[in-house]
Formats: structure tokens, C-alpha cells, sequence
């Protein structure tokens, strides 16, 4: 029974975090939920399938995982029923989000909250200014 | 069927006062039992965590004479009141569906904010909202959790001089500085009852003013978008999906 985090690829949804952050919030995380972390796993970049954590689960039976946030959850379908299958009595934590829970249902809810954001439009902060973003609100309303 | 126009006719006039107007306005609470649900809810949170106080104005009363680092914990225990955004919102469903429709964006965690009476204290510099990075098509709803009998509250800056000062700051590279700075001098906060809520845009200047009182002020506070509206910089950090019934 122990507690592990994950560290995967940079590009996390719409954060950009190195893995020495991603542990930095991880920790931090734990710390404020006195849990304990025993295993820290890194998953390959460019990858969001957990499968490393899924085949070390096989054996070490974890009972709680740590991730920075829900975008860092599988979003195609055999990825996600194999994340199901293999790991819905694991307590999941998303660190940014301070979510926890476990289970089919709530694995599921928390995937579909990221697909949810992931195909909501965005403005580009870097390419606006105050002013135009207040010009944007008077002209297109809030509704 | 008059009565629905009415209402409809009414929010129409709060809309427009709060794009081309002065950007903010009070507005009653339009369902009290959840909101005196809530407030309930937050004396029994706080009082677990303080050891003391039945009711808001005991509790009030125990947090004024609080240090800044005892209001910061008790602050920190509040994270555990993981469903005041749902309880704020629904307290207003009318209003929030008339600004933004039925699917939204709302802030994962509402905000309590325990304000110490004295000169040390409770100082909220004059800024916006826009400057933490929400969408500009956000809406912040806030109420205190008692009637406010003294200086306590929260002052609002109309929305055509707070577009003026951020011009101003925008030309010199400044976000909420002196300028901002000094026009905390010489405000007065509405005396709000409790019930009544300031709905504003992220682009009205706001802030608070040290007070005197034996009592500390109790606010919460809860920002809202349209789902159909694009966000800025925060995603689901701070936002999660909403659905009003």
C-alpha cells in the first residue's frame, strides 16, 4: 500500500511545467494532505498514456497516486478503458485542480472536465492588451 | 407572464449597467435559504477550526481579536468548504443565467475573506480583477455574511474612471500602482445587509479600507464566465464546469 507521484511530459494541457516543478507541486501537495510518498515514477515524454504506472501497479499495488492535474489523464479511448480497468481502486490526487477520488465514475468525470477545457476557446495573453481585452467585452458581451 | 417580463426587463437594465455602465451594482440575494444555508455551513466550519463561536457575530467577534497568522490558518482550514462556489451561485441563479446562460465556468474554490478591524489590518489595495489573469468576460459576485454596520465593506470605483487609470498604467507599463495606490484614501464602503450581494466586472477598481469595529467582516466571494466565452489564464486550476439547474 503506497503512495506514488508522476512526472510526465512538459506540456500539460494548457500548463507548461518541467518535471522539477511538476515534483516541487507534487510534494507540496502531499505535504498540506499528510500523505506520505514512497515511489516517484516518471513517464516518458510526449506520452500521456500512465502506462509505466500501470505496469508497476501490476505489482507494487499501489494505493494512491499523485499527479499534477487532470490534463495529465489519457484522452483516447484503449488508453482510457486500459486506465480504467487497471487502476479505478487507486486513489487519484490532481495536485492543481485539489481533487481527489477514486473509481470508474469519478475517472471519468475527471477526463471529461479536461476535454471540456481542452476544447474551450482561449485568448492568447501574449497578443492582447488591457485595453483590447476590455474592448472585447463591450463588443461581444458575456453571454 | 408579466411577471416573467418584468424580471426579464429587470436583468436586461442590471446587463447593460454592468458592460456600458458603471460596471458593478448591488443586487439582492435571490434564493436567502441557500445562502443562510451557507453562511451556517461556514459558522461550523470556522468554529471547528477557531474553537469557538455559535453564530456569525461570535464568530466575528472571536476572529477580531485574532493575529494575522491565526486568520491566515483559520483561512487555510476554510479549503474544506469545497462546495461554497456551487452554494454562492445557486444563491443567484437568475442573475448568473441572465449575465453568462445555464453552462459556465466557475472558480473551483469561492473565496472567504476574514477582514481584522485596526489600522494594521484589512488594507485590500485598490485593483482589478483582470490583473490574476480570469477572462475579461468574468463576473465577480460578493456578499458579506452579516449586515455591515461599519466601514467593513468593499468600495467600487465606476467603470469609466477605472478604464481611465488603466489606460493611464497600460501607457506607463504599471498595473495597480501609486495612482491606484493613493485612491484608497477617503473611501467610503456601502453598508450592505445581509442578503445583499456587488456583482462587477473585472475591469472596476475595488478595494478595502481599515476599519473599526469589535468585529471582524466576513465576505465570500465566487467568479463566474459563460462557457461559451473563451478564457485567459486560468483553466482548471481555477475554474471547473457549472451547470445552473
Amino acid at each position: 500500500m503506497s503512495t506514488v507521484t508522476i512526472t510526465t511530459d512538459i506540456n500539460i494541457g494548457p500548463f507548461k511545467i518541467p518535471s522539477n516543478g511538476q515534483n516541487m507541486i507534487m510534494n507540496n501537495y502531499a505535504q498540506r494532505n499528510n500523505l506520505i510518498v514512497d515511489v516517484i515514477i516518471p513517464e516518458p515524454m510526449m506520452s500521456n498514456a500512465l502506462a509505466t504506472v500501470q505496469w508497476l501497479h501490476k505489482d507494487k499495488k499501489f494505493s494512491k497516486v499523485i499527479l499534477c492535474s487532470i490534463h495529465q489523464l489519457p484522452n483516447i479511448k484503449n488508453r482510457i478503458d486500459e486506465l480504467l480497468k487497471n487502476m479505478q481502486n487507486v486513489e487519484f490526487h490532481f495536485a492543481l485542480e485539489g481533487i481527489s477520488g477514486k473509481g470508474k465514475t469519478f475517472l471519468l468525470e475527471c477526463i471529461n472536465e479536461a476535454k471540456i477545457f481542452k476544447n474551450a476557446k482561449t485568448i492568447d495573453s501574449s497578443k492582447t492588451t488591457w485595453s483590447e481585452l476590455y474592448k472585447l467585452m463591450q463588443q461581444k458581451g458575456t453571454r | 407572464m408579466v411577471k416573467g417580463l418584468s424580471l426579464k426587463l429587470k436583468y436586461m437594465d442590471l446587463y447593460n449597467k454592468l458592460i456600458s455602465g458603471p460596471g458593478y451594482s448591488v443586487y439582492p440575494i435571490e434564493n436567502m435559504k441557500i445562502f443562510k444555508k451557507l453562511r451556517d455551513s461556514f459558522v461550523d466550519k470556522i468554529t471547528t477550526s477557531i474553537g469557538s463561536g455559535k453564530n456569525i457575530n461570535e464568530v466575528r467577534k472571536a476572529m477580531a481579536r485574532m493575529s494575522k497568522a491565526e486568520v491566515n490558518k483559520a483561512m487555510i482550514n476554510l479549503l474544506t468548504f469545497t462546495n461554497l462556489s456551487d452554494m454562492m451561485i445557486d444563491s443567484c441563479p437568475d442573475l448568473v443565467e441572465t449575465l453568462c446562460g445555464k453552462e459556465l465556468f466557475i472558480q473551483r474554490r469561492a473565496h472567504t475573506i476574514i477582514n481584522v478591524p485596526g489600522k494594521d489590518h484589512s488594507k485590500q489595495w485598490t485593483h482589478y480583477e483582470m490583473m490574476s489573469g480570469i477572462s475579461p468576460f468574468t463576473y465577480v459576485l460578493w456578499a458579506p455574511l452579516h449586515d455591515l454596520d461599519d466601514d467593513g465593506g468593499a468600495y467600487h470605483i465606476d467603470q469609466k474612471i477605472s478604464l481611465e487609470i488603466m489606460k493611464k498604467e497600460e501607457a506607463t507599463g504599471l498595473v495597480n500602482g501609486p495612482t491606484v495606490f493613493n485612491m484608497m484614501e477617503n473611501q467610503k464602503p456601502p453598508r450592505l445587509k445581509f442578503g445583499e450581494a456587488v456583482i462587477f466586472n473585472p475591469f472596476v477598481l475595488h478595494g478595502n479600507v481599515p476599519f473599526n469595529s469589535e468585529f471582524a467582516r466576513i465576505a465570500c466571494n465566487v467568479r463566474f464566465q459563460s462557457f461559451n466565452k473563451p478564457l485567459l489564464q486560468k483553466n482548471t486550476d481555477y475554474l471547473k464546469y457549472y451547470r445552473l439547474q
